[in-house]
């Protein structure tokens, strides 16, 4: 009989312990009221957990080398950080809200576009935090529609903007040596160098991406779509272009348009490898460190087309389970801190873009910004804002990927 | 004490329960989920699932390739278990068909990428030879629309498996038999027919539908290996699942649930049959 005890035990605990609801949120709506000394004091000597994408070596040590040694140093905060896609945390949270979990696991997440909407639209952040983050306030373009507006959602103030990244293309230069200019000219190219070139799969992040400045393009502009916010129909009409294009470069792409690379990880492989003779990226300088790593070649340049390329903000928010949100709050004012900024944006780890104004930084942190050197692959900060797009809804992302299918790949 | 002499499947209990809670709830959730539309009882998502051209392409397309790859796993694995089994009774070399099933499918389909692309090894050594004149010229298995390059993967990672489930059969079988029925008259078909079948048809069977099941709903290799379109059911499934807006989750529910009951019901009707013919087979052997 003992044993059998023995053995039920475990199982009631565990089906005891499916039961147990912790009933705590009032302490952590009067977080939010307290002066942010006290919220760094109560911060002091507790764990962090983030959740983030871990896809990129660069960003991957620029958070564990240099991110984690400084909090702990500064504000006695262990930080860990645990890889993770989005999508994925996200459903994590859905479930534990599901489940009426108030304690959860995750201290802070990285997100924007259809991902922060999913999360503001099923209540899964806690906030608003912005306004409480003494960094936020006072080096962040308030007003600024990026800092608002998230792929067209606004932000009230749920998430911290903490980087910004804007779209090109890579080529090898000793293969290519005037890259072009407008997309024309980049259908002739593909034309003269059959099998050279591919996108990929618009269900991925760069391959959607792409198709966006095309659709850009065929509209006639983004003041358009902005004006138009999600309207199929309009789109629907203006499209046509766009498909004709898309179709007239088909028989020249990476295997004739038959399939195309599922994600950009597998586009860039073909690039290292010769396969194709482009790539592309969401990240103005990510082929940095993958030439430095000697993945791409060096010869590896980028370019913008003259219509203009996308950029957008990406942002970090502290799910409404959170264990610890004081600790949250004081690692994402620490990420948006002029220091932690700058060595995000040397090419030493991630080379990436700030997220705060320039113009608000002190004398001597512009003087550093201005010499940092990002690397040949890198356009100059001039060219880039002078093309820069904006991001529009979210939902032309879905509605892009179910029409390519039927527009492109069906059609013979 | 004598309990657990008498009742050797209260010691399966916990893990029995763990099994019913955690993955019994998943499926009740996701029957729900499927099932329901604003709060009210539907099937429109399996309508919808059904009429989806997409969907129709890809269960095709991904029931193509796990019948061709089980079919071939089966017989390779037979042929081998066939030819090797006396080999394999010493311990050391049973290693050999080891080695293939501890690498992950995700590694071998990886491994496919690396060695059959295109830009990969083997193209590389074809132009270095001389055999083709530039890399575009090396056969396309990699992200073909026959799905060539998932099927080599799939076959050349269940042949093991399969292995591995006859050989035990081929140990036990009565090898006197085959004398028997060689010193009748009959040829290496007639012992194969007449003395292995019935042993190993009901391992051969069972073996096949787990081959089958896993192939047409597992990811990874698909992921690596599948063309744009027409898609595996799982690339498929997955896609509609952490799509944007969530709304079509229930439908990537309806989906799952439809190929888990084709799974179910070809395992059924196997099933029914298998004991018919074992019971046949015992009445044959006069026992």
């Amino acid at each position: 009989m003992k044993q059998l005890f023995a053995l039920l035990l475990p199982i009631f605990i565990f089906l005891s312990a499916c039961s147990t609801k912790e009933l705590s949120s009032a302490p952590e709506a009067k977080l939010l009221e307290q002066k942010w000394e006290q919220i760094e004091q109560e911060a002091k000597n507790t764990k962090i957990r983030m959740f983030m994408w871990g896809g990129d070596e660069g960003i991957n040590h620029y958070m564990d080398e240099w991110v984690a040694p400084k909090l702990k140093k500064q504000y006695g905060i262990t930080f860990e950080r645990i890889p993770m896609d989005t999508h994925e945390i996200l459903q994590k949270l859905l479930n534990e809200k599901k489940a009426a979990k108030e304690k959860g696991t995750i201290d802070i997440i990285w997100i924007n576009g259809e991902n922060f909407k999913n999360a503001k639209e099923n209540d899964l952040l806690f906030g608003p935090i912005t306004e409480k983050l003494p960094n936020f306030q006072k080096y962040i373009d308030i007003r600024s529609l990026n800092t608002q507006y998230d792929f067209g959602t606004a932000v009230e103030g749920l998430e911290a903007p903490w980087g910004k990244v804007q779209f090109v293309f890579l080529y090898d230069a000793n293969k290519i040596s005037q890259p072009p200019k407008t997309f024309a000219e980049l259908k002739d190219w593909i034309k003269e160098h059959p099998g050279k070139f591919t996108y990929p799969d618009p269900t991925d992040f760069t391959g959607n991406a792409f198709l966006r400045h095309l659709l850009y393009e065929a509209v006639g502009g983004s003041e358009k779509l902005l004006k138009q916010g999600y309207n199929p129909q309009f789109v629907k009409n203006e499209a046509e272009k766009m498909w004709a294009y898309l179709n007239e470069i088909k028989p020249y792409l990476w295997r004739e348009g038959e399939t195309y690379p599922n994600s950009l990880t597998e586009l860039d492989r073909m690039y290292s490898q010769g396969e194709v003779w482009m790539t592309m990226g969401y990240n103005e300088a990510r082929a940095e460190s993958l030439i430095k790593n000697g993945t791409f070649p060096t010869s590896t340049r980028s370019f913008v087309l003259e219509s203009g390329s996308i950029g957008n903000t990406h942002f970090l928010a502290i799910p409404f389970n959170s264990p610890n949100k004081a600790g949250a709050m004081v690692t994402i004012n620490f990420l948006l801190s002029p220091q932690a900024q700058l060595e995000k944006f040397r090419p030493t780890y991630w080379g990436e873009g700030m997220s705060l104004d320039p113009n608000k930084l002190s004398e001597q942190d512009q003087q550093t910004l201005k010499q940092i050197n990002r690397g040949k692959s890198v356009l100059s900060s001039d060219v880039l804002k002078k093309h820069l797009l904006p991001e529009v809804d979210s939902r032309y992302v879905d509605w892009l990927k179910e029409n390519w299918l039927h527009e492109v790949v069906q059609k013979k | 004490m004598k309990l657990f002499k008498k009742n050797s499947f209260l010691f399966l209990l916990p893990t029995f329960l763990l099994t019913i809670v955690l993955v019994g709830y998943g499926v009740m959730m996701a029957i729900s989920e499927s099932l329901h539309k604003d709060g009210r009882l539907t099937f429109q998502y399996y309508i919808d699932v059904f009429k989806n051209n997409n969907f129709i392409a890809s269960f095709s397309y991904s029931l193509w390739i796990a019948l061709v790859s089980t079919f071939f796993s089966m017989l390779i694995g037979l042929l081998i278990t066939r030819w090797l089994y006396h080999y394999w009774q010493k311990k050391f070399l049973k290693i050999i068909y080891w080695i293939p099933m501890l690498f992950p499918h995700f590694v071998w389909g990886y491994m496919m990428v690396l060695l059959f692309s295109q830009s990969g090894w083997f193209s590389s050594l074809a132009h270095r030879i001389g055999i083709i004149h530039h890399p575009d010229e090396f056969p396309v298995i990699i992200k073909d629309s026959h799905g060539i390059g998932i099927m080599i993967t799939y076959i050349w990672k269940e042949i093991p498996f399969v292995i591995l489930m006859l050989l035990p059969v081929y140990h036990q079988l009565n090898h006197q038999l085959s004398s028997v029925v060689k010193t009748l008259g009959g040829k290496d078909w007639d012992v194969f027919k007449a003395v292995e079948w019935p042993w190993i048809m009901p391992v051969l069977f069972e073996t096949s539908i787990i081959v089958f099941a896993f192939i047409l709903s597992a990811y990874e290799v698909p992921y690596l290996l599948d063309t744009t379109y027409p898609k595996m059911i799982p690339l498929l499934v997955y896609e509609w699942f952490f799509e944007g807006d969530w709304s079509n989750r229930p439908k990537a529910f309806a989906a799952m649930l439809s190929v888990t009951m084709f799974i179910f019901s070809i395992m059924m009707a196997y099933t029914s049959l298998l004991i018919k013919k074992r019971y046949q087979m015992m009445k044959g052997n006069g026992k």
